[in-house]
């Protein structure tokens, strides 16, 4: 779970684990965001001002190397500001973020650059986030020779084949450009430019969700792979509940730019405490044709991050609303799971019964063809190399 | 072909297409692009086309409108029977009469289908106005009866806005609404709800079941999305490189999947549920159509292939009922211990 994975004797480049830490309850996180606040626009021009986006509001919490971290919500959340602000892609508009316990708020020039090698992003859009002009090679290549991580060109070849392979791609590749691939393998080649700079941590922005089913699963796989075999940190932000299910140790969940919950993935699942966490599981389509159930529609649409509710953000949808959530912003409360979660009320609702667990029910026969399929893929699979 | 009369209209279906085939070539041995596809849906029925990018659901579903310009589009075979009139025998002026009128489609990206230039009024009341002889006055007031329908919030406003001015979601039930105008008979689908979050997704697709229950209109739903399938569907066609692979009612699909492509890719699904361990992955990619194989499609990708498959296309078995399956060798559990194949290519 939270504990560093030593990389195993097969890793294709064995670097950047963490450091073996003390078996202590509290390890230095890899990464930290206290109060971290972004605000777009609300600059002058001409005769008016633009709207201020109150796109990330006070967020703070803490991911612990080797942990697969998730930031959920629905878009405008905030929640890809909120995965820049800790590469300090963009700059916050207050609050700090702490990298290894460092505090690179405002970290500039060569500090800086050496920053960038360590933590790296996987985007969204395989077909836009490749530089159509460059090869892949090149591509993959531009971290090595930036950092000067090869001693020498025959060095950064190898170095950029094995990058290819490691993310199941033929180093032949290296040749060609981005727009002979498919979205899966433009994917791959965006995973090996992230690896190249050999990062401790990686933020994935909805790294998969532009992917056909099938690839979808190879890419997760592949990336997850990865993180076991390099001892990388993973920050994925998404919408899917579903691969955040799969992937993650620990999720926060994000509405209007704040983290409304915070918890182990399971305990999150299982038992949903905040009223927006648990209208999102609800809206979760069925598992099977047999899970179909009346689903109680959040009401009304998402405030504009403009002008976001005063009190608790969500007050203006949530079906447990009392005057005073109109009146006074919630703070994040810590149980003692470490969970945290912002509703003055969590505790009437958990007691009302709301955020029950889903069902999801897998038909015998689908297990059992399953399972033959899988025993087949890697028969052959071995075979194969 | 003959077709009863009007008494039996209830158990006609809306939609018959049968042997329809396509290519986008004039080539004689290019292969089709769409093989030899038939399906049918009822009064109030949803079909639900489940495949991945490339397998041809959305050509198909252009074909069924007229949508598709040929050439480079050839229909090789096949037909396909709208409440009784061959679509494909119709002049382009008499499938502008039913298009958006008796059969109607909604389109994935509600961006770039609504035209940016006309408020939300004015592009619903066109589409009423278009087929039907009513004053401006009139198609306004419907225009806004349509947005109360899909529970647009302050719809009088709404009615004035502009695309841009709204939401995603927004955008997504203005075009239910355009689409729902007429009462169509046939809803055509494509991916309607893939580019909403979840909480919206849920409210469009209980819009539309609602909507649905209300007016009989029969739906195909063309989704790569099995978590909406088990939702909506009734029946579920599976397609893979141009091919119906499996096809049967919702519960046949999730209880009994037969086809290796059916199970890879339920398995290949992140689940909701306690992780069990590692994704199953459908190795290799969709062929592209120049190097379509020859046989069974699938093939290539298929841990179970053996001689045969590769030789031929199977034909398909029926399993019960309405359930079918193209593959020579389903149940999988009945192939016999693994047979390796000598070559990974």
């Amino acid at each position: 779970m939270t504990t560093p994975t030593e990389p195993t004797p097969h890793a294709p480049t064995p670097h950047a684990q963490p450091a073996s830490q003390p078996a202590s309850h509290s390890p230095a996180p890899i990464i930290e965001a206290r109060s971290l606040t972004k605000h777009f626009g609300g600059t002058r021009q001409l005769f008016m001002r633009t709207p201020t986006v109150y796109a990330v509001n006070e967020v703070s919490f803490a991911v612990q190397a080797g942990e697969t971290f998730a930031i959920v919500g629905e878009s405008g959340c905030g929640k890809s500001t909120l995965g820049r602000l800790l590469l300090r892609l963009i700059d916050s508009t207050d609050g700090r973020v702490f990298y290894q316990g460092k505090d690179i708020t405002h970290e500039q020039g060569a500090p800086l650059r050496r920053l960038r090698r360590e933590m790296q992003i996987i985007f969204q859009d395989p077909f836009a986030s490749l530089n159509p002009g460059m090869t892949v090679g090149k591509i993959v290549g531009e971290p090595i020779a930036l950092h000067g991580l090869a001693p020498d060109s025959a060095g950064h070849r190898e170095r950029v084949a094995q990058l290819l392979r490691t993310v199941g791609l033929q180093p032949a590749y290296a040749n060609r450009y981005p727009h002979e691939f498919s979205g899966g393998q433009r994917q791959r080649i965006g995973i090996a430019r992230a690896l190249a700079g050999e990062p401790k941590l990686i933020v994935g922005d909805e790294p998969v969700s532009a992917l056909d089913v099938s690839v979808q699963a190879q890419v997760i796989n592949l990336l997850e792979t990865l993180k076991q075999d390099l001892g990388l940190t993973l920050i994925m932000v998404a919408h899917d509940l579903a691969v955040i299910r799969h992937m993650s140790d620990r999720v926060a969940v994000m509405y209007l730019g704040e983290i409304v919950e915070l918890a182990d993935v399971d305990a999150l699942f299982d038992a949903p405490l905040h009223p927006y966490t648990q209208a999102l599981l609800r809206a979760i389509p069925a598992s099977s044709p047999h899970e179909r159930r009346a689903k109680p529609a959040l009401s009304g649409d998402l405030p504009s991050p403009t002008a976001p509710p005063a009190g608790c953000r969500f007050h203006t949808r949530c079906p447990h609303a009392k005057p005073h959530c109109a009146e006074v912003r919630p703070v994040s409360e810590r149980l003692d799971d470490g969970r945290q979660v912002a509703c003055h009320f969590w505790r009437e609702i958990q007691n009302a019964g709301s955020g029950a667990p889903l069902a999801t029910s897998v038909s015998p026969k689908l297990i059992e063809r399953l399972a033959i399929y899988r025993e087949r893929q890697t028969a052959l699979a071995s075979a194969g190399d | 072909m003959e077709f009863p009369s009007v008494t039996d209209d209830a158990r006609r279906p809306v939609l018959e297409v049968r042997g329809f085939s396509l290519k986008f070539s004039r080539d004689a041995d290019a292969p089709n692009l769409v093989d030899d596809v038939s399906f049918s849906v009822g009064t109030g029925e949803t079909l639900c086309i489940v495949g991945e990018s490339g397998c041809g659901k959305s050509v198909t579903s252009l074909a069924l409108m007229g949508l598709l310009a040929s050439p480079p589009a050839q229909r090789v075979a096949g037909t396909a029977h709208f409440e009784g009139k061959d679509l494909f025998a119709l002049s382009e002026r008499e499938l502008a009469d039913i298009r958006g009128n008796r059969l109607s489609m909604i389109f994935q990206e509600p961006m770039t289908s609504l035209n940016p230039a006309f408020t939300v009024g004015e592009q619903i009341g066109e589409s009423i106005r278009r087929h039907r002889n009513v004053e401006r006055r009139q198609a306004r007031e419907e225009a806004l009866e349509m947005l109360r329908l899909v529970r647009i919030p302050a719809p009088e406003t709404r009615l004035d806005a502009y695309p841009h001015q709204l939401s995603g979601g927004m955008r997504q039930r203005v075009m239910i609404a355009m689409a729902l105008a007429n009462r169509p008979r046939l809803l055509i689908a494509d991916e309607p709800t893939t580019a909403l979050d979840v909480t919206i997704q849920a409210q469009v697709l209980a819009l539309v079941k609602n909507l649905q229950a209300e007016t009989g209109t029969a739906m195909v739903l063309i989704t790569h999305d099995l978590g909406v399938v088990a939702e909506v569907a009734d029946h579920v066609a599976v397609m893979y490189a141009g091919r119906i692979v499996e096809y049967g009612t919702v519960a046949d699909l999730f209880d009994d999947p037969q086809h290796p492509y059916t199970i890879g890719l339920m398995g290949a699904i992140p689940s909701v549920g306690k992780r069990e361990g590692a994704l199953a992955t459908i190795r290799g990619s969709v062929p592209s159509p120049e190097l379509m194989p020859s046989g069974c499609r699938f093939a290539p990708r298929c841990p179970f292939a053996e001689q045969r498959c590769i030789d031929a296309a199977p034909p398909d078995k029926v399993i019960a009922g309405v359930h079918r399956v193209a593959c020579w060798l389903a149940p999988v559990e009945q192939v016999a211990a693994p047979v390796l194949r000598e070559e990974m290519a």
